[in-house]
């Protein structure tokens, strides 16, 4: 018996057509990063509709596709087909647009929030905009001066590492405490107008639990931009410092804030974390005194007719005020064939209408334009006091958000959730998690 | 006595020429074996070799990939997590072997038992349901019944004096409560294994024990167990294959690895790396020590199973 050289053949012509089939999608992502797309403003784009990707579960995907809708009314000519990736956070959804990414499925447009907006930057994936910025003034200029300076500077400094523009930025969150009016009420307690110190919220609070049963908010720390962020910043602390480049969280403000923070907790003013509490209908049934958040527990106000018997107030201060800032930019990837088409929808998202839009169909987020954000359209149907959020932006802090912010992120989690159930001494739990940031950065 | 065995037809002519029905006969089972073959290289080969080749490349994901040779394979010989990933996997696929295995059989055992067959259909029905149910509901089920505040389980425990730990937050129970959830989800697949083979063992055989006078324990010691070795053996392959590969459940309970990485397994960790820190070439590098560790592991089963294994 002898080899046949027709059964070697074969063996090498599978795997041959195994590595090819394997090299396809790779080659088209690598092809695609390297991709500088090659068009010039004045050039005609490539047909088919303008591919966008953006952050939204089934509630936000109907307000995005209104607002879709009315662009697509506004320019017939451009069709616009946008997926929205149904992610529990920023981070899973960088995971999935840099999977697809990687597959090859490159959108012309994504919407980036803070957490991904310097990684897809620093990864020569974005159109420079300074050249369409500039030639489009009418339309830009009124927008830029528009907006709160806190956050044209931010765009500019964290989504820009090379001094370019890439980044259009859309709205904004940041963090406030909603009350339960009725539960204050038959507490006895009094609301501040605005604003109110640690002290006297874990009074407020231990009154309300005394007469109510009342749980003053739910403390976790699985989402660190409202269950550690505003704690650490109304005590002038941080993760990160400014720049991004060294870890603070195990500073003495820092370890003073986890400290008062597991002091609510084990004073019984929060269920216990790690289960799974749910926090807006706990508020509407009266067994929750206040939660923290942005525009969007508005939605949940709503949904569940509370939106009269709540009110804004600022995030309890012990140094000052202080609040996280995350917003989303749109910036056009270089890749894109549609780059003109692109642009087009850029400028009509800086418009007043479309942000006026955007507030009336219950977006959640700020609107970027301040003029749009202090209106009735974003103050009809919200909870009094829904301007605070509008001027948080002056004092609020960008949530940090290095390269490896996915990991930082579980580092800042895993330290806090020590501190808070008393795995290990506050501080221990704050150094090693500070560690580990560091490491990351 | 002889022995009758049909005929085969041969497939070439005395002179070596390819008869009609055997091109036939090759073409009938490439076209039946041909989609299956083919989902087996897009699906499972393609992504193994790709898996092997990633793994001796640096990539983000976002950008070209740079060959790095064995950069990976050496950075896992330090990383702490990995190890502490490794361990936790182990004992969690242990624990789970051992407990499926007993339970299954006892479970099996005292279901064979039923004189009912309303009963016994009841009962297997029952024991298997969970099973059906996805992941994800089953997570979030348990979540709910040991919910530190408000949770049915840590209300009934406290009502009949026990104090219960917050299952999910204290890195001494975060484990095991993950262990006790994986057993009531996947025992009725075990179960559903131990009881076809308790129902192969031939009745004769026990019978004839009974008659010799052996006892419940001796029966099943001497005669159960070894007529059923090969359904224990299979059952704890696919078990220990499963176990190693948990990921659901202890991401849905416990996100990024639960209190003190104590829950951290090594497919969570493989995703982390992969897809939380875009170091794919790290994560396909983890993915291969997976790979390695399963076959050796499933390899020192089948060694060990010549000891104890009746195949006859």
């Amino acid at each position: 018996m002898s080899t046949t050289g027709a059964g070697e053949v074969s063996r090498r012509t599978i795997l041959k057509a195994g590595a090819a089939a394997l090299a396809v999608p790779a080659a088209g992502a690598l092809a695609g990063c390297n991709d500088s797309g090659g068009q010039q403003s004045g050039e005609k784009d490539a047909a088919g509709p303008l591919t966008l990707i953006y952050l939204g579960d089934a509630t936000q995907q109907k307000a995005f596709n209104q607002l879709f809708d009315a662009f697509h009314k506004s320019h017939p000519k451009i069709e616009i087909k946008a997926t929205g990736i149904a992610a529990g956070d920023w981070a899973t959804f960088a995971q999935t647009v840099s999977t697809q990414i990687a597959g090859g499925k490159i959108p012309d447009i994504v919407d980036v929030a803070t957490e991904g907006q310097r990684l897809m930057a620093s990864k020569g994936l974005l159109e420079p905009l300074d050249d369409r910025i500039a030639a489009d003034k009418d339309v830009t200029d009124p927008f830029f001066n528009g907006i709160a300076p806190n956050l044209k500077d931010w765009s500019k400094k964290y989504g820009s590492p090379d001094g370019k523009t890439y980044y259009i930025p859309g709205g904004y969150n940041t963090v406030v405490t909603y009350c339960n009016t009725d539960v204050f009420e038959k507490a006895g307690v009094d609301l501040p107008d605005k604003d109110w110190t640690w002290d006297e919220f874990k009074e407020a609070g231990l009154k309300i639990k005394s007469k109510t049963g009342a749980f003053l908010l739910p403390l976790g720390y699985g989402f660190p931009f409202v269950d550690i962020m505003p704690w650490l910043l109304t005590n002038g602390a941080s993760t990160l410092d400014a720049d991004w480049k060294t870890a603070t969280f195990a500073s003495a403000a820092a370890i003073e804030s986890a400290t008062y923070v597991k002091d609510l907790l084990d004073a019984g003013l929060s269920p216990k974390p790690g289960g799974t509490f749910d926090a807006a209908a706990q508020f509407a049934k009266g067994k929750l005194a206040t939660l923290g958040g942005g525009r969007w527990p508005t939605l949940d106000m709503r949904r569940l007719n509370m939106v009269d018997k709540t009110q804004i107030v600022n995030w309890p201060t012990k140094a000052q005020n202080g609040s996280p800032a995350g917003w989303d930019g749109w910036p056009i990837l270089k890749a894109s064939k549609r780059k003109n088409n692109a642009w087009t929808f850029l400028k009509w998202m800086m418009s007043k209408e479309a942000g006026e839009f955007y507030a009336s169909i219950g977006g959640t987020n700020v609107p970027a334009l301040t003029e749009v954000a202090k209106s009735d359209v974003f103050t009809k149907d919200a909870p009094k006091g829904t301007t605070l959020l509008v001027d948080a932006i002056n004092y609020a802090t960008p949530i940090p958000s290095p390269d490896q912010g996915a990991q930082m992120q579980a580092a800042v989690t895993k330290g806090w959730q020590a501190a808070l159930t008393g795995t290990q001494p506050v501080q221990t739990a704050l150094e090693t998690a500070n560690k580990s940031i560091q490491a990351l950065l | 006595m002889t022995a009758t065995v049909a005929p085969v037809r041969p497939s070439r002519d005395i002179d070596g020429t390819p008869r009609a029905g055997g091109r036939s006969q090759w073409l009938a089972g490439s076209i039946f074996v041909g989609p299956a073959l083919l989902l087996f290289v897009i699906f499972v080969l393609g992504p193994f070799i790709a898996a092997i080749v990633l793994s001796l490349f640096s990539w983000d994901m976002l950008t070209p990939a740079t060959f790095s040779g064995l950069k990976n394979f050496k950075a896992m010989l330090s990383d702490d997590l990995l190890y502490k990933a490794l361990g936790n996997t182990f004992v969690f696929a242990l624990a789970s072997v051992v407990t499926h295995l007993i339970g299954g059989l006892l479970l099996a055992l005292g279901v064979d038992a039923l004189r009912s067959r309303a009963a016994s259909y009841f009962v297997r029905t029952s024991l298997f349901f969970p099973f059906v149910i996805s992941w994800a509901a089953v997570a979030l089920l348990w979540k709910y019944v040991l919910d530190p505040t408000f949770g049915m389980g840590t209300y009934y425990l406290t009502k009949i004096g026990f104090n219960p730990p917050d299952w999910f937050t204290d890195p001494s129970w975060a484990l095991p409560a993950i262990i006790g959830i994986d057993w009531w989800h996947t025992i009725g697949f075990t179960f559903v294994i131990m009881l076809a083979g308790l129902q192969t063992v031939p009745g004769q055989l026990i019978e004839a024990a009974r008659v010799d006078g052996c006892g419940w324990w001796q029966r099943l010691w001497h005669v159960i167990i070894p007529m059923m070795s090969p359904t224990i053996f299979f059952a704890a392959v696919i078990t220990f294959i499963g176990a190693f590969q948990i990921f659901d459940p202890v991401q849905i309970i416990t996100p990024n690895g639960g209190p003190e990485n104590s829950t951290l397994t090594i497919v969570m960790y493989l995703y982390q790396k992969g897809f939380q820190a875009f170091q794919v070439g790290y994560a396909s590098s983890v993915a291969i020590l997976v790979f390695v560790i399963m076959a050796i592991v499933t390899a020192l089963q089948f060694w060990f199973a010549r000891r104890w294994v009746h195949q006859s």
